[in-house]
Parts: C-alpha cells; structure tokens; sequence
C-alpha cells in the first residue's frame, strides 16, 4: 500500500491543477507534501511562502497558510516570517527566475544571515509561466524564444553561490532521481539554518519541445546523462554533480584564545524507531519508499547511493533485507554500508 | 519626563507606544535615525526585533510579511526608497496586511537634492503601486504631533487592514522639540488579525476570492472585491477627519498649507485664514469644500510644483492659486512675497 496520508496537507477539491502535463512541478509538490508529512509539519506548525512563477502557485494548493509575495521576495518575506515567528517551521517554494533573478539580491542577503527556512527551488532552467524565455540558470547555447540563437551567457552558478559562505546546506537533485530527491528533502528540512535545495525539474511544453524532447520522460535520460549522484556529504558540489553540500560555521579565532568546538547534538541509541524483519522489507524503495537495509542489528538507509538511482531503484535486490550475513560473501567490505545514515534498529 | 526630542525620536515612540515590536529598514536621508533607533531598542528589549535589509524592497516586503506573521511593524524612508517600495505596498493592501510606511520627503525626482525637505511625494502616495487601492495617510507638523499620529496610524492600519502611510519631510525629521511624551495619552487598538499558522489560507496578490483561491478571469469576483476594499478603507478614513482650521476675521484669502509649510507661515495668521489638511489622503473633500467656501482666494503654499493644489480644485471645484516651494527653499520671506504677487495678479 502507498502511503497516500500526504494527500491531508494537498487542498485536493481545487485539482486539476494548472500545470501543464509531464510537468515537473506535480513531482515537487509531491514529494515535498510527503517529506513534510514524514516529518509531522503541517498547517499549525508551518507556513509555505512562494514567489512568482509557475513554481510559485505551489501554495495555492497546499493546505497551510501560505504567503504568495511579488516576484522575487519570497526569501525576505520568509525571513521575516522566521524572525517575527520563530516557532513556525517555514518552507518557501519557488523558481530558479523567481530566486535566482529577480530575487537574487535577497537569495545572497538572505543565505548570508542564515535564518532558519528551507528553500525548495524548481529548477527548470525556463521562464515557463510567461512561455519559455531564457532564464538566469538556463544552459548557455540553449534556444529559447528570447534566445533563438543560443543563450549567450553562462548560467547562475546557484551551487557556487550558495556555498560560497559558511554555514550553508546546499543540495542538488532532480524530479528523476526520486529517491536522492526525496533524501535531500528530508535532510534540508531537518536542517537548522538556510538550507536550498536546487531541484532540476522539467519544462516540457515551453522549454523541451523547442530543444526537440518529445516527452518528459525523455528529458528525465537527459538530467540522467547530465548529472551523477555523489554520496555522501560533501563541502562542494559540482555543476554536474547530484548531492548535499553542507558546511559549518567557521570558528571565529581570537588572537591568544583557543577555538571553541561546537557540540553537534548526538543521535541516542534509544531514540531510534525499531523495526521488525517484516516491517523492513516494506521500505525497499518500491512505490518511491525510502530504501532500508538490516545490518549488524542497525538499519541503514541507501536511498542516496548513485547505486540505486532511477529505473535501477527497481531492480535493488538487497532493498528491505537483513544483510548481516550477506556481507561475508560481498566483493566488498563492511565500510560501504557505515557510511549512510542510521535510521533505527532491527529487532532481532 | 519633559525632554528633547526629533521628529524621527518621535515617530519610532510613537510605534513603540502603538505596540510595534518589528522595524525593517534601509539607510536614507533623512529617516536613518529611525534604522539606528530601532537598532538600539532591539538591544534593550528582547521582543522587539530589526531588520536592516539590503534595499528598500525587501524592507517593505518584510515589513508587510512580519504583519501577515501576527506583529505590528512599520518601516521608514524618504523618497527614493519609498519608490522602491511601492510593490510591496501594492502587495500590502491586497493581502490586507496592518502596518505603518514612514516616508520623510526629501526633493526629488530620484536622488534629487539629498537632503533637501520637500512635500513632493503626494502623488507617489496616492498611487505609485499598479492598479486601483485606496491608502490613507497622515501628515503632522510637529515633534509632538509625530508621536500621536504615528500611533493614529497604526490604529487606522489595524481597522483597515492595510498599510498606512506616515508623511513628514527632512525639517520635521531633523527637528527638536520639548515635548512630554508620559503625560501624551493615547488610545492603542490591538492586533485582530489572525497570524500565520493558524488556517489555510492563501495571502495572495494575484486576484482571490474570500477562501483564498486564485481568480484571475473573473470580473465580478473583482468589481466585489475591489468595492469592499474601497468601502473599508474610505469608512476608516471618515473615523479620523484629521484638520486644523484657524479662521482669521476679515480675511477673504484662505492659505491651505500642511507639514512644514503651515510651520513657516504660521506668523502669517494674523493676517490670513489657515486650514492645515492633517489626513492627506483621501483629501479631506467635504471638509475643505465647506471652509473653502467662505474664501475668495484660496492658496496653496507646498513644497512641490502643485500635487496638492491640483487636489484641492478637484474638492472644492474652483481654481486655486499655487506657490510652489521648489528645490528646498521654503524661506518666509519669499513664501510672504510670492503670496502677495499670486493676490495683486487676481486684483
């Protein structure tokens, strides 16, 4: 059974929605309805603000109070929402133009003083809303209908940007690879501070046609051949890289004084969910569930290995099992699976 | 406590007294005072909390956002940053969001003259943002008058649920006064909006309908909505005729004059009757018409090339004659001189 219980957070009376079909917003909206859900977030305790732009009625379906600002302001808006409420979780959902252009003076202002919200930007590389002009993130070279001999200049660099000041949480990934999407969700809303989430999502009708994609799904190859997962946690991200970059505020040295280390809060053993044999072979990354494994009495969870990204997600094998004695007989050793984060215990 | 205090000291008591406990802001002349107080007193009190944006935009846009969050805030700034401002002004009314705009006129178009005082913005508070709204805004004319009114202000914001606008100009600004704020009492009206996180609704600037959903083709949803809106803010502007009006015997000429201009000119009452508008906008249409009334010169001294001048003949419906304070020069003598040549031109 899918777990359709995100569906509470989607004003469903109000769909059909007006995006346009094979669209990758429908992906975002989603997904994010379901991170939120997984993470207990919803109209009480939260507030969705969006900008302008296809992306930007992403509110108008959600069931939250939601903020729909003039083009470009959203991060302030939510910024400001942070400060005025600090007990609100707020979650801003927008466009690459939205925040990367017309918005771009507040994404640099906003990121540098670091307020608690999670952006998730709809990455398309097009203004689709107006018809498909070219954007700030629109690949150089790319025919749209105000560049019809190619986009002369190169694209904003949101990753560079982004991690360009300490702290920051920047994660890359794309409406095809659903499992890292779904992953760098979840990381970013669990993130204390500014954390941006660049989604590369799909424009068919206004951006891929023009370049001679005939579906979505053809698009979707395309981000595959573009992009590849990296695992892990990293300080930076590359243009073509999928993944999360995250780094701490640097420690203020002193002339004579010792740097203080900040204490990271632990994750308790006993605060792990445990799961049953039986319960662990449902979360096997089937039906866009996250993919858990059993070993050594933990269980891990895989979903961001480039391993198991796209159709390969299907065909995991090992997904939902106890892997503890496979690993003897495995061409590799044990530190392949410590490395991804613990998510519970197994009860033997 | 008898103390000195400026226009813009004034202004930010005033907020504080009305219950603000958010202020963003930029840097400009002749409103940073307000920005540094502001920086001070979120030092001191732990609620009350400060932005200092990267423009003008974004102070006005968070401004109207912490007001949707559930807190009285207010913003301030002098031309150049007010237009600016506009979009989320816009913004602020359609949302229908209660908070104070603070904007200390300097001579403009553009950089203009900085800091230069004029009255030149009238036109920009009337409607700088695209579309049809309705804004109130009030205008005082002294340090004392500041503080009162701002609080005026943010009862009319939370009555009509927009953002009202305060006008001053660069002299009220920077202008020191004994006043006794303690012993100044004032009525506050507290917040009844519902803040974020409480519904589900949608706070939009695209065209709604009452449950927040998006009507971007519907006429009548509009004309509906448009006629509410209008409705409220003119019922709540009707609640503050706010005027000032010193008949002189034997006088036949009427001077209309507001914010600094009805300073300068005050040693001129003796001889001329005096209405100072203190509700700038909506023009205060019935009240002028009926002073207007007795007068056969009316003039208009402001520190602009006519806006409210060109106001004051739409209400009373006969001309008026203008002495235009251009460039920031608001002399007595030459405001007195311009006076007589606009009534030996009408003998």
């Amino acid at each position: 059974m899918i777990d359709r219980s995100y569906k509470e957070l989607l004003k469903m009376r109000r769909f059909p929605h007006t995006w346009c079909p094979g669209c990758g917003i429908g992906a975002v909206l989603k997904n994010v309805a379901m991170g939120l859900k997984e993470l207990g977030l919803d109209y009480q305790n939260t507030a969705i603000v969006s900008g302008i732009g296809c992306s930007g009625r992403m509110g108008g379906y959600m069931n939250f109070d939601a903020v729909h600002t003039p083009h470009g302001r959203a991060l302030t808006a939510a910024g400001a929402i942070k400060t005025a409420r600090p007990d609100l979780k707020v979650v801003v959902l927008s466009g690459d133009g939205d925040l990367g252009a017309i918005g771009g003076n507040h994404l640099l202002h906003t990121s540098r003083r670091n307020p608690d919200i999670t952006v998730f930007c709809n990455d398309n590389e097009i203004y689709g809303l107006t018809g498909g002009q070219a954007g700030p993130t629109t690949p150089k070279g790319t025919k749209t209908i105000t560049s019809p001999r190619g986009e002369m200049y190169p694209p904003l660099r949101l990753g560079k940007i982004l991690t360009a000041q300490t702290p920051y949480f920047f994660a890359r990934t794309t409406v095809y690879h659903l499992n890292h999407f779904k992953a760098c969700i979840r990381e970013a809303l669990l993130y204390q501070g500014f954390s941006f989430v660049d989604i590369i999502s799909d424009c068919i009708e206004l951006n891929g046609r023009r370049q001679g994609f005939k579906t979505a799904h053809q698009m979707f190859k395309w981000f595959d051949e573009r992009f590849h997962v990296v695992e892990g946690v990293r300080d930076h991200l590359e243009d073509d890289e999928l993944g999360i970059a995250k780094k701490e505020a640097e420690v203020e040295v002193k002339a004579g004084a010792k740097p203080e280390m900040e204490e990271k809060p632990e994750i308790l053993e006993e605060d792990l969910k445990h799961y049953t044999i039986e319960e662990l072979s449902h979360v096997d990354g089937s039906e866009g569930r996250p993919i858990f494994i059993g070993y050594k009495g933990k269980i891990y969870d895989l979903s961001s290995s480039p391993l198991f990204q796209g159709e390969k997600r299907m065909r995991c094998h090992i997904a939902g099992k106890n892997l503890t004695k496979d690993m003897e007989a495995a061409p590799h050793g044990e530190d392949l699976v410590l490395k991804f984060p613990v998510v519970g215990r197994l009860k033997e | 406590m008898k103390q000195i205090l400026s226009g813009n000291e004034a202004i930010f008591r005033g907020a504080i007294r009305a219950g603000a406990t958010y202020f963003a802001g930029y840097p400009i002349s002749p409103t940073s005072e307000i920005l540094q107080q502001a920086a001070l007193y979120s030092e001191e009190e732990s609620r009350f909390r400060f932005l200092q944006a990267e423009d003008e935009i974004a102070a006005a846009i968070a401004t109207i956002s912490a007001s949707l969050a559930g807190v009285k805030s207010f913003t301030a700034t002098s031309g150049p940053g007010f237009t600016l401002m506009q979009e989320a002004l816009g913004w602020g009314h359609v949302v229908e969001a209660p908070c104070v705009f603070v904007n200390s006129m300097r001579v403009g178009p553009s950089t203009g003259m900085p800091t230069q005082p004029a009255q030149s913005d009238l036109l920009q508070v009337k409607g700088g943002s695209a579309g049809d709204y309705y804004p109130i805004a009030f205008y005082p004319n002294s340090v004392e008058e500041s503080f009162r009114l701002t609080v005026t202000a943010f009862n009319a914001a939370e009555e009509s649920l927009s953002p009202i606008i305060l006008l001053a100009d660069a002299f009220l600004s920077h202008l020191y006064e004994i006043v006794d704020l303690d012993v100044i009492e004032t009525e506050v009206i507290p917040r009844t909006k519902e803040s974020l996180g409480r519904g589900r609704r949608l706070f939009t600037g695209t065209a709604h309908d009452k449950s927040g959903n998006v009507k971007t083709s519907d006429p009548a949803n509009y004309r509906e909505w448009l006629r509410e809106l209008k409705e409220r803010h003119f019922r709540v502007a009707e609640k503050y005729p706010l005027y000032e009006y010193l008949p002189c015997k034997n006088s036949e000429t009427l001077l209309i004059v507001f914010g600094i201009t009805s300073r300068i000119v005050s040693p001129l009452k003796e001889r001329f009757s005096v209405f100072r508008p203190i509700r700038i906008y909506p023009v205060l249409e019935r009240e002028m018409k009926e002073v207007a009334a007795s007068y056969r010169h009316i003039i208009v001294v402001e520190g602009n090339d006519g806006q409210y001048a060109s106001w004051t003949e739409w209400a009373i419906g006969r001309k008026v004659l203008k002495v235009p304070c251009l460039g920031g020069g608001f002399k007595f003598q030459w405001i007195q001189s311009q006076i007589e040549e606009r009534l030996k031109e009408e003998r």
